[in-house]
């Protein structure tokens, strides 16, 4: 258990537990962005957002572990993994407006009860 | 440094989330992206930080912008029929998780342990030793990641098309 | 050796054949196969009272196999002839071919008569095992199955109203009987570890007295229980006046000669084990006298003749078991042998009568028909002198013999003994006057009466032949006889009495001197009777007149069956609708059916509003299962 102070000081410095809450702070703000937000588009960069926050987390844990290329490769195929994600997510997106004319998520909801 | 580009990256996220304006939003994804790229070189390891400006800000992000553009979406949301049930739990969602995350961070003595570790003497990761690392005990992800952009390109194409 | 299970197995397959191919058959070949499987039965069961006469012990046991052999319990399928199930055996066919041979005449107006004939032969098929098998289980197979014989007959007549209902209150009240012969059955294996009959008694012989007393009083009073469903004894008699709702020979058979004393029977097998518990046997005694007092009384004043004859069976019977009750066993027996012969013929005298009237019963609507049926008033008034105990009768010797060992155990029982017999003798009177003698009081019926034809008689004729000759069997030896079948049976009922039988013709005197007494009132009250009725009704009409009440009580039988309808049967009736509204309909169908699929509906309806259509819920709903699970995970590791 840290300290205040220690903590502080490892967030000020830019020690493993910077990074970490870098990491889980954008994802939390991604995660939002998704859940409140209510255009497609805006839902889209959110996800992208908590992309870039674990690849954040990766790499920070790579480098303390002495920095072996395996984190790097990793973040190679999740970026790859993203851009397939992007095409594909796009391509429905403009499917979506096709049908409605709206990329406003809730006027989607043809599915329901 | 740190601080800075951290300051970069969370700010132009919060100002993304909040954002009414989809084109505008989208520039500050730009600006996120840019930190996180930043951060990136902070943690020694620049041939990730190019990557994440070539391909994320580089092409993804360029998708999306196209996107946008095409799909004319001028995005005001209309307050009435907000679902404020959605917006309370994710909200307690969020605090959660932001709690839970911050004490974990704080208490935990693993995390203590590996964080203490000497890190002063590390090179930056070369291009080479991730190249290399890839192609002999990586060598099937990386087809597979091939393979998937295949189909997806293949995916995305077919979604779109109007007639077949 | 093994011809012994021919007996019974002979009717079974007549059974099978009438009740499978019956109605294929022409009628004349189903009686014929019918007739000739008991005559065959008949044959081998005279055979084998031979070779048991001859037999060094007058034993003969066969075991055919082993039914079931479960832990401690074994039970063969054994068969055990010796004198006592010799005699029943041929009591059981003789009278049993004789019916069926009434039958063919009886029936000859009905249809389905094949089915008839079948369940005859099956109640002859479960009576003969009853009586020959070894075990206790064994004959239980047999009791029961005669009871459902008794039902199936009974409800013969399906499409009437009180026939079924009859069958089915016969086979309810037996039941609860057996419920008694089946407790009495276990509390018997507790005790001695075997359900055999022989070893059972063979342990009983070597028991000391004091040993289990408490549970083997229990297990022969729970064994009574179970006699007074079989033999109609108070309080589970009510059934044997209603079964007259079935054919005539069927009452013949089955409710005076044969089923009803299997109760009869069985104690009389088991002597040993209930002369060890007074307690019962004094009950046995009690019950006897009070159903014969009782039961007589009731018979005074019916209408329909079955009905008169019904509730005499149920009166001699209890002169059984009070012959039994005082240790009588022999005694009791030999009222068995003779009663079979004398009621039977009465009942199938009353049988040709009614046939003769063309199916009426009431007596009200009968007289004079002495002329008109000769046959069967001669024959009916040899089994009337013999139910009434005229001296040198059959039924003299065996009623007088129970009556004299009676007041040998109580004078107080022997009195009401004696009121019986008087009331028997009253009604019976009163039947053969207002049936044959006088003025006939329905013209139009008097004037199609016609005498019954050869297939009816003959039997009547050799059914009063044999109860004339029965008295030979058992002439008691207090008046000088040789009283043989005490002797034979002997062999087969032993307790260590023969110190006993001893005691018996000790006193002449005294024997002489009540069956005296006995004898007297009855045929001073079957002449008051006579006097009374053959002036037609108007004595009757008079009694009712004047003390109504009375007449009341004793024409509906003390509104017995009334008593219990309201107090027993309604009570259950009104739990079972108790049941079937609060517990089946509420409880079951509401509460255990009803309401989880509701619950499950409203649950549904709750749930399907989580489905709104929005990717943004989804999501949200996907995160918070994440978090659940992160949750779970970070609480197991920590």
């Amino acid at each position: 258990m840290m300290s205040t102070s220690s903590f502080l000081q490892a967030l000020w410095t830019g020690g493993l537990q910077g990074y970490l809450l870098v990491g889980f702070l954008l994802f939390i703000i991604g995660l939002m962005t998704v859940l409140l937000r209510r255009s497609f588009l805006l839902q889209f960069m959110g996800i992208e957002l908590m992309l870039n926050a674990i690849n954040i987390i990766l790499l920070a844990f790579g480098k303390w572990q002495g920095g072996a290329p395996t984190a790097s490769t990793f973040y190679l195929f999740i970026i790859g993994v993203a851009a397939c994600e992007a095409a594909v997510g796009l391509a429905l997106i403009v499917e979506l407006y096709r049908l409605k004319s709206t990329t406003d998520a809730d006027q989607h909801s043809t599915l329901r009860h | 440094m740190f601080l800075a580009f951290t300051l970069l990256t969370l700010g132009s996220a919060l100002a993304m989330a909040f954002q009414k304006n989809v084109i505008v939003a989208g520039l500050f994804l730009v600006a996120t992206f840019i930190g996180v790229s930043g951060l990136f070189i902070l943690l020694s390891n620049p041939v990730s930080a190019a990557l994440q400006i070539i391909v994320y800000a580089g092409a993804i992000l360029v998708l999306l912008l196209f996107v946008i553009m095409m799909l004319n979406a001028h995005e005001e949301e209309s307050p009435q029929d907000d679902l404020y049930l959605q917006r309370y739990i994710a909200l307690g969602v969020g605090g959660l998780l932001l709690g839970g995350s911050l004490w974990f961070i704080k208490q935990s003595k693993l995390l203590q342990s590996v964080a203490e570790r000497p890190i002063d003497q590390i090179a930056p990761t070369s291009l080479n030793e991730i190249g290399a690392e890839m192609l002999t005990r990586h060598i099937v992800s990386f087809e597979m990641i091939g393979l998937l952009l295949l189909v997806s390109m293949i995916g995305a194409i077919t979604l779109v098309k109007k007639r077949l | 050796m093994t011809s012994v299970i021919l007996i019974p197995l002979i009717p079974l397959l007549g059974f099978l054949i009438n009740g499978l191919m019956g109605h294929r058959l022409s009628r004349g070949l189903s009686q014929v196969i019918a007739c000739s499987t008991i005559a065959s039965s008949f044959v081998l069961s005279l055979i084998w009272f031979t070779r048991v006469l001859a037999s060094p012990d007058h034993r003969i046991d066969l075991v055919v196999g082993e039914w079931m052999s479960v832990g401690n319990l074994q039970i063969p399928f054994g068969f055990v002839i010796d004198a006592l199930s010799s005699v029943m055996l041929l009591v059981i066919t003789g009278i049993g071919l004789l019916i069926h041979i009434y039958s063919v005449g009886y029936m000859h107006h009905e249809k389905g008569t094949a089915r008839y004939f079948a369940y005859l032969n099956l109640f002859v098929f479960f009576m003969t095992l009853l009586v020959m098998s070894s075990s206790l289980p064994f004959l239980f197979v047999g009791w029961e199955g005669v009871g459902l014989c008794s039902y199936l007959l009974i409800g013969y007549y399906f499409e009437t109203e009180e026939a079924p209902q009859a069958g089915l209150k016969a086979f309810l009240y037996n039941r609860v009987g057996d419920v008694g012969v089946l407790i009495g059955m276990m509390t018997l294996f507790l005790i001695f570890g075997t359900l055999t009959i022989g070893d059972l008694l063979q342990q009983v012989s070597q028991l000391r007295p004091e040993t289990h007393f408490g549970l083997i009083t229990f297990a022969t009073l729970m064994l009574f229980i179970g006699c007074t469903g079989k033999s109609a004894q108070i309080p589970l008699y009510l059934w044997l006046p209603d079964a007259m709702a079935g054919p005539t020979p069927v009452s013949a058979l089955i409710h005076a000669a044969t089923m009803v004393t299997s109760g009869i029977y069985l104690i009389c097998r088991l002597a040993p084990l209930f002369v060890l518990t007074p307690i019962t046997l004094h009950l046995i005694a009690w019950i006897g006298v009070a159903t014969a007092l009782f039961a007589a009384t009731m018979a005074l004043f019916q209408r329909d003749i079955k009905k008169v004859l019904a509730y005499s069976t149920v009166s001699q019977l209890g002169f059984m078991f009070l012959g039994l009750g005082v240790t009588g066993f022999s005694a009791g027996f030999f009222h068995v042998f003779t009663h079979a012969w004398f009621k039977a013929l009465l009942f199938l005298g009353a049988g040709s009568v009614i046939v003769a009237l063309h199916h009426e019963q009431d007596l009200f609507k009968m007289g004079g028909l002495r002329e008109k049926l000769p046959i069967t008033f001669y024959t009916m008034l040899i089994g009337a002198l013999c139910l009434m105990g005229f001296p040198g009768t059959s039924g003299f010797a065996s009623k007088d013999e129970i009556l004299y060992l009676t007041y040998l155990h109580s004078p107080t029982l022997w009195g009401f003994g004696v009121l019986a017999a008087i009331c028997t003798a009253f009604y019976t009177a009163r039947l053969m006057v207002l049936v044959f003698a006088g003025k006939p009081r329905d013209l139009k019926i008097f004037d199609h009466a016609h005498e019954s034809p050869k297939w009816i008689t003959i039997p009547l004729i050799l059914l009063s032949l044999g109860a004339l000759l029965a008295v030979m069997f058992g002439w008691p030896e207090s008046f000088g006889g040789h009283n043989t079948i005490a002797v034979w049976l002997h062999s087969a009922i032993t307790y260590g009495q023969t110190a006993e039988q001893e005691a018996h013709t000790l006193i002449p005197t005294l024997a002489w001197t009540l069956a005296l007494i006995s004898t007297v009132l009855s045929l001073l009250s079957a002449g008051i009777a006579w006097k009374l009725y053959s002036k037609g009704l108007s004595w009757e009409e008079g009694f009712e007149r004047k003390c109504s009440r009375t007449y009341q009580i004793l024409r509906e039988k003390y509104f017995v069956d009334q008593g219990v309808m309201a107090l027993i049967i309604n009570p259950f009736f009104f739990l079972g609708k108790v049941f079937w509204k609060l517990g089946d309909v509420i409880i079951i169908d509401g509460i255990g059916v009803n309401l989880p699929g509701a619950l499950t509906r409203v649950m549904g309806d709750l749930g399907s509003h989580l489905q709104t259509g929005r990717v943004r819920n989804y999501t949200l709903l996907s995160v918070l299962g994440l978090l659940g699970l992160l949750m779970l995970l970070l609480v197991a590791r920590i």
